[in-house]
């Protein structure tokens, strides 16, 4: 099965709000952190929200790409 | 609520309620991990657990003078504690260090441990980033705090084969970093 191609404005939706999932972009593709506890109600450490492409969030944070690419890949993000 | 103390944080630059959001959720990180490992600690037993619940026990100590150091600073900065214990534990910085469903395997043991202790390293190293020569005070304990989690993760590290630590264990005294917050 071909994973779907998703818009910036549809991954906002999925911002953890109002029963929504908790997804994520990073590097291309669109990751489910619904299950994480650290994502709870679709914010992360306070200061980064669900919903968003995170790429360049991620040079600045106090992890690697490993705890993100962990996550199951739901969709790939379009480059527009 | 120490007015200009805020201003000054303020004026850094600071989103301040982001800060004392993150304050309060690490202070809840802290002082529900003095609770788990109070568990965990219990649970060490045995030839190879009790090797481990001296490092484990200081480090439940030291978690809990984490959170009392912390609190200070949140009401400095305009911020206060839930009132509802429950809503407390449930904003933890950190996911419970929950007993493995096996607790005489002490790997399982030592994997909550340090993946606990991981945690705060990078929840430190966050506030650290945030205030490093804007908020001097909320940096120095940040610091502070992050120098005795380094030790913890290095010391659970170590039993897990992953190198040695470099340390010895604490000889009477807890908290070398943040006992001056504790005074």
């Amino acid at each position: 099965m071909r994973a779907r191609v998703f818009t910036r404005e549809e991954l906002g939706r999925y911002n953890g709000k109002n029963g929504m999932p908790s997804y994520i972009a990073y590097k291309g593709m669109v990751y489910d952190v619904t299950s994480s506890f650290l994502w709870k109600n679709g914010r992360h450490q306070v200061l980064h929200g669900a919903g968003k492409d995170l790429t360049d969030s991620l040079d600045q944070a106090s992890h690697g790409s490993d705890l993100i690419v962990k996550f199951p890949v739901v969709e790939i993000l379009s480059k527009d | 609520m120490a007015k200009v103390t805020r201003e000054m944080v303020e004026k850094s630059g600071i989103n301040v309620d982001q800060l004392v959001e993150l304050l309060v959720k690490n202070a809840a990180a802290e002082l529900t991990t003095y609770y788990y490992y109070t568990i965990l600690r219990v649970n060490l037993i045995g030839l190879e657990g009790e090797g481990i619940k001296e490092i484990a026990e200081t480090a439940r100590i030291e978690d809990r003078n984490h959170f009392e150091a912390l609190v200070p600073r949140i009401y400095e900065l305009g911020g206060k504690l839930p009132e509802d214990m429950k809503a407390f534990h449930d904003i933890s910085a950190c996911p419970p260090a929950g007993l493995p469903k096996d607790p005489t395997d002490i790997k399982a043991m030592l994997n909550v441990l340090v993946e606990a202790e991981r945690c705060a390293v990078r929840g430190y190293t966050h506030i650290c980033n945030l205030t490093a020569g804007k908020d001097h005070r909320t940096y120095d304990l940040a610091q502070a705090i992050l120098n005795e989690e380094i030790e913890h993760e290095s010391w659970f590290s170590e039993f897990l084969g992953e190198g040695p630590s470099g340390h010895f264990l604490r000889r009477g005294e807890t908290s070398p970093f943040v006992s001056k917050f504790l005074k």
